[in-house]
């Protein structure tokens, strides 16, 4: 790129950013005068009321729920997905039938879903379930199909020089190279799923997160700060564990 | 033992690889294929497993004809050559043991394989394979925490593994040091001795061609421009090999 277009580039990026403030309504002062309030809020939460712990863990635990079998069911439905939108295992119509498909169902966040899933079977845990396994099934086959695509050839060369099948060329040439990458990205959907899942409570689709709400709704400030612990406390620990097994699978 | 004639090999796209080669390699012979990058020794190798399907021209291991088998028939053939390539190609996550047994599958039950359980009878097998190559104990550990000459040297009992006839193997120090490279040729050369196995390196380092190599086939833009023992390999058989550039460095590496 040229010198001055590289400024043009420039001044429209910083034209954009101040046309986005202006319009957002930014304010420092607004921002000040807030100040007292925010502390408002947080002064009226302590201190925790203890008595909602019991609700805020059962609701914690259905959100760890939640992500478990939201996370399981998508990493199922990727698996074909991702082969078929792997250009180097998959023909052309499919690959691009298939990246298309994927990149329009992953325009939409799990939120978004969980709406439309709870107008569609009511609400509770089970809507939640759903909006998490349509979102994550085309993360994971889009993560799976850039390991396939990934893959190192000349292991697979190697298997094949042996003599093998097809069958023990995948066993033993691809899988290897495959099942800890897919299952560190599955791992890592699974922590983001559990914080995707604490909101959608927010919209009625079970959770922890159907707690934080109600409580702010009523006021009960105390009751939500104890909500809102428990669930710092889970994403940190989920974050935790997970973080440490995906390290010992690369 | 091999019987090659008139193999050709054209890449959609780019030059002619291998342009009409006439070779025959007896049993247990040990033969340094030599020639510059892109003289062909990739290509004619793999056209000898069936890993590359030639152009045209013929190919017999044995008595079986690899060139237009049907790929069962090929996968057979296979079976019976082990290949040692440049970059180990070993499969990084699995252990020095399993890499091993992947020289196995074409023995083994098939959908035991599958699974995963070779039995006690073919881990021993491939402990004593390991132990010949000189990889004592390190059978339980992940290949990649070896280094580059064992890696090459589990390669290499993978393809002892598989019992074969022949052996092929595609610069197989070319990733190593010089005292490396000298440890994994000296294995070739034991293993060529001791069982009979036939093996065809190539090699682009001519003093190693002439160190172990018996017989020097070199080649040139897919041609076989020289063949001899390795005395016969002179200044002239160099200039026709390596070009004009290469006559005058003698025994030395030609860039």
């Amino acid at each position: 790129m040229s010198r001055r277009g590289r400024w043009a580039g420039w001044i429209a990026l910083a034209a954009v950013f101040v046309w986005s403030a202006l319009s957002t309504e930014v304010s420092l002062g607004r921002t000040i005068e807030g100040l007292p309030f925010m502390w408002d809020f947080i002064r009226r939460m302590v201190p925790p009321d203890p008595s909602v712990l019991g609700n805020a863990l059962r609701g914690a635990i259905q959100t760890v729920q939640i992500a478990i079998v939201g996370t399981g069911v998508a990493a199922v439905l990727a698996l074909p997905l991702g082969f078929a939108a792997a250009r180097n295992s998959s023909p052309a119509w499919l690959f691009y039938g298939a990246r298309s498909l994927l990149n329009v169902f992953r325009a939409v966040d799990t939120l978004v879903y969980a709406l439309f899933f709870v107008a569609a079977v009511g609400l509770g845990p089970f809507p939640g379930v759903l909006a998490v396994v349509v979102y994550t099934t085309t993360v994971l086959a889009k993560l799976y199909s850039e390991a396939i695509e990934a893959i190192e050839p000349g292991p697979v060369e190697a298997v094949r020089a042996t003599g093998a099948t097809q069958l023990q060329v995948l066993r033993w040439g691809v899988v290897p190279q495959l099942v800890p990458q897919f299952l560190s990205f599955t791992l890592y959907r699974f922590e983001t799923n559990v914080r995707a899942a604490a909101i959608l409570g927010f919209v009625g689709a079970g959770g922890i997160g159907f707690y934080v709400q109600t409580y702010l709704r009523l006021l009960n400030y105390p009751a939500a700060a104890s909500a809102l612990l428990v669930l710092i406390a889970l994403v940190m620990i989920i974050d935790f564990a997970s973080s440490r097994i995906r390290a010992r699978l690369v | 033992m091999i019987r090659v004639r008139g193999l050709r090999k054209d890449y959609p796209g780019g030059p002619r690889a291998l342009d009409g080669i006439d070779l025959d390699v007896g049993r247990g012979e040990f033969v340094a294929l030599i020639g510059s990058s892109g003289a062909g020794k990739s290509t004619l190798l793999r056209c000898l497993n069936g890993l590359v399907a030639p152009t045209a021209g013929q190919v017999w291991i044995g008595d079986r004809l690899v060139t237009g088998a049907s790929a069962e028939a090929r996968r057979h053939i296979r079976a019976g050559i082990g290949f040692v390539f440049q970059q180990f190609n070993l499969l990084r996550r699995l252990t020095v043991l399993e890499n091993a047994l992947v020289g196995r599958l074409a023995h083994v039950s098939r959908w035991r394989s599958l699974a995963g359980w070779f039995g006690s009878d073919e881990v021993a097998r491939a402990e004593a394979a390991l132990a010949r190559v000189g990889l004592e104990g390190v059978a339980a550990r992940r290949v990649d925490t070896l280094s580059g000459g064992q890696q090459q040297r589990v390669a290499i009992a993978r393809a002892l593994l598989q019992a074969p006839a022949v052996i092929l193997a595609d610069e197989p120090m070319a990733s190593l040091d010089p005292a490396l490279a000298h440890t994994v040729m000296e294995l070739l050369r034991r293993i060529n001795r001791e069982d009979g196995i036939t093996v065809i390196a190539s090699l682009h380092v001519l003093d190693l061609a002439q160190a172990y190599g018996r017989r020097i086939v070199g080649l040139s833009r897919g041609r076989v421009v020289h063949d001899g023992p390795p005395d016969s390999l002179d200044a002239a058989a160099t200039t026709r090999i390596f070009g004009a550039a290469a006559a005058g460095s003698g025994a030395g590496a030609p860039a």
